[in-house]
């Protein structure tokens, strides 16, 4: 039984961890939206091409923290979630 | 090789040395806390290496996209940030993993380009408000 309680958390940290990456996802869209119109608005006004540079890479850095906050929640489910659930379950029967 | 855009230099040069004023901040704050050993320092490098290198290849990327067609600079882009996710991938886990570094110290580096854009536009606003 309790190899089967500890098979659960591990398993659920794992998915948990694999559904947070989805976020990952995210960004790369993004990003690529966000330079597709650039190119289209230096294409027009090529003489702001700098200008149009300077606030998408502004744009693209802050685009891709959402996917380094999910970096961040899969690597705790990964590393340090099961450690401390399976000691909490350890307590818990003792 | 290509010559590298100014603005993406200039850029990377502002995001570096936010970086480096966090990092001094955060070893200030583990120094406080009575927890900073050799490990936050070498933790503290790897994070803020990997941050910055990670802003030079997007603005790279960037650069090399918008002389692009439309749909090859979304394709570039989208390929830029699977690579460079997987770049921080890496780096998280050997942060975690390699005892020699201290993961708290890995990891939180890692939003500072965040925080100095977010600080950036804090400062351009005052100055505009002057």
């Amino acid at each position: 039984m309790l190899e089967l309680a500890i098979g659960i958390i591990l398993g659920g940290c794992a998915l948990g961890a694999g559904c947070a990456m989805i976020a990952g996802i995210g960004p790369g869209i993004g990003e690529g939206n966000a330079v597709a119109k650039a190119c289209e608005a230096i294409g027009r006004q090529p003489e702001s091409k700098g200008a149009v540079t300077s606030t998408m890479l502004m744009g693209c850095a802050i685009a891709e923290t959402t996917g380094l906050y999910a970096l961040v929640i899969a690597i705790l489910l990964i590393f340090v979630a099961p450690n401390m659930l399976v000691n909490i379950l350890l307590k818990a029967i003792a | 090789m290509k010559k590298i855009d100014q603005t993406v230099l200039e850029t990377t040069r502002y995001i570096g040395l936010c970086t480096l004023v966090l990092s001094a901040l955060m070893q200030a704050v583990f120094l406080v806390l009575g927890r900073w050993n050799i490990t936050v320092l070498l933790g503290n490098a790897l994070g803020g290496g990997v941050a910055v290198l990670n802003f030079f290849l997007m603005g790279l990327t960037v650069q090399k996209a918008v002389v692009l067609e439309e749909k090859e600079a979304k394709s570039a882009m989208k390929v830029s940030q699977l690579y460079r996710n997987l770049m921080l991938i890496v780096t998280a886990v050997v942060g975690i993993a390699v005892s020699i570094f201290n993961s708290i110290a890995v990891i939180v580096p890692l939003f500072f380009p965040r925080i100095a854009i977010s600080l950036s536009g804090i400062l351009k606003g005052k100055e505009e408000n002057n």
